[in-house]
């Protein structure tokens, strides 16, 4: 599983807290724990209403500071997206993940031919299944959004293996009678047997908003989003539980041949560790 | 024979399955349909939005009940006077433009269905001058709400607001705002006339807004 570490995000009471008291201390530390906890990506979205790209920055000095963990430079704002992926590499930072963009508007014309030059060619990107009709309602509006990604992706010359799809991962509580998510497992699916290389991503704990006890919500999703596909995902990597049931499942499914890496990541401490 | 409480518990647990057997039952034994549908439905709908605000229930729970009113409304609809459900008024609704996101509004949309408005509801990524033509087309419509779920859309909803208001619907309308990144604070900042944190307050803040 390709791990996008989430927890430096604005949109997060307490790191909107250490955004707004410039408290890098704070950041520095969630940076150092999310890549000790095997974190292939720390995602980093300032999530504020003025001033944005400033603020990415300065997360992006604190994260360099505490880790050479590539960076995923996170915003709604392909422009932010960009100018942040800039200064990362300026600051001599490994190639990181642009997070994201998606079939509205001219996003993906903006943001692709930069991330074909030869300075950004190694960078990974992250596409919502999402146009400007909105957020598609049916697994076949959502394959018709991947297919018009896909295509821009060969225009411009995007290796599939370095795009990630987020299917749009939404509330389960309110999904329609008898539909479960049925729906976003049909995409990955479709998915994986298309474009076998593509990554298939998303942000898990969007499936247990609004539910209690979250935490469970979340362990049950990956283990079904896996088995139709999913290799890479936004998530709290510091959740041992849910680490370790990512592990086991991907084990199960023959991603890990006899379960090296499942108990090399129980020697680190990844999970399974007993709270004192 | 069912009551008017059997409809309204029905209502508040959500018996989704039952609900149209219990209010034909309430009609069969000579309950009046108004009465139903305001003491019975509304009433219940009005328990349900204050036990959500009270950590009582989930969003689930709530979902259901509204949609077991719906089903329930069906049943009355015949036997309504024309202009009984929605008795207050219209509620124009929609997401913000640049803003794609659409079941926290739903779900409000519901919420306030079910507090006894007709909702038209604009969808998602609604342009300002869409939602001033609306209220312009409905003159009976007394409340408006408008979503924003990205801190990035935060100035489209602010611009929503001022366009509304330059518009001259101020005179005709209460506008409400909404959204994960919407605060009070904003809400004031920008003009608007009511900030609600979910959809319980929401339906509970629009009959509210009526009589101010």
């Amino acid at each position: 599983m390709i791990v996008i570490a989430e927890k430096l995000n604005g949109s997060i009471p307490s790191c909107a807290k250490a955004i707004a008291a410039k408290d890098d201390a704070y950041l520095k530390d969630i940076a150092a724990k999310e890549a000790a906890a095997n974190a292939t990506f720390i995602d980093a979205c300032a999530s504020v209403k003025d001033g944005e790209l400033e603020t990415l920055k300065w997360m992006i000095d604190a994260i360099q500071a505490a880790t050479d963990t590539p960076i995923s430079v996170d915003s709604p704002d392909v422009n932010v997206c960009i100018e942040a992926m800039k200064y990362v590499v300026s600051k001599g930072g490994k190639p990181g993940l642009f997070n994201s963009v998606s079939g509205e508007g001219n996003k993906i014309d903006v943001a692709f031919p930069i991330l074909a030059s030869e300075d950004y060619k190694k960078w990974d990107v992250m596409a919502l299944l999402c146009d400007d009709t909105g957020i598609p309602k049916t697994a076949a509006d959502r394959i018709r959004v991947f297919d018009a990604v896909m295509a821009k992706a060969a225009q411009y010359g995007i290796a599939d293996k370095r795009i990630h799809i987020d299917p749009l991962i939404e509330m389960l509580c309110t999904t329609d009678d008898g539909e479960g998510i049925s729906m976003v497992l049909e995409v990955m699916r479709h998915i994986k047997e298309t474009h076998p290389q593509v990554h298939i991503s998303g942000a898990v704990s969007n499936i247990s908003f609004n539910l209690p006890a979250r935490k469970l919500v979340n362990q049950a999703f990956v283990v079904l989003a896996i088995n139709a596909g999913m290799d890479s995902g936004v998530l709290d990597p510091l959740s041992q539980d849910l680490m370790g049931v990512i592990y086991a499942a991907e084990a199960m499914i023959g991603l890990d041949d006899f379960c090296a890496e499942y108990t090399s990541a129980y020697r680190e401490g990844i999970f399974g560790v007993k709270k004192a | 024979m069912a009551t008017l409480q059997d409809v309204a518990a029905a209502v508040e647990a959500g018996k989704v399955k039952l609900i149209e057997g219990i209010t034909q039952e309430a009609l069969d034994s000579g309950v009046p349909a108004e009465a139903i549908l305001n003491d019975g439905m509304i009433a219940a709908m009005g328990v349900v939005g204050a036990k959500f605000q009270a950590n009582e229930i989930f969003v689930p729970e709530m979902l259901v009940a509204a949609k077991t009113m719906k089903k329930g409304v069906e049943i009355l609809k015949p036997h309504l006077a024309g202009d009984s459900v929605g008795k207050n008024g219209k509620y124009i609704i929609g997401t913000v433009a640049g803003d794609l996101h659409d079941i926290g509004k739903n779900l409000v949309a519901l919420m306030i269905e079910s507090a006894g408005f007709e909702v038209i509801d604009l969808g998602v990524d609604v342009p300002a001058e869409k939602f001033v033509e609306a209220i312009k087309a409905n003159p009976d419509c007394k409340v408006v709400g408008a979503s924003a779920l990205l801190t990035t859309t935060m100035d489209s909803l602010k611009n929503t607001v001022k366009v509304i208001i330059d518009a001259g619907c101020k005179s005709q309308v209460k506008i409400m705002v909404g959204g994960a990144p919407i605060t009070q604070a904003f809400a004031d900042e920008i003009g608007a006339d009511a900030y609600t944190p979910d959809a319980g307050a929401a339906a509970v803040k629009a009959v509210e807004l009526l009589s101010k």
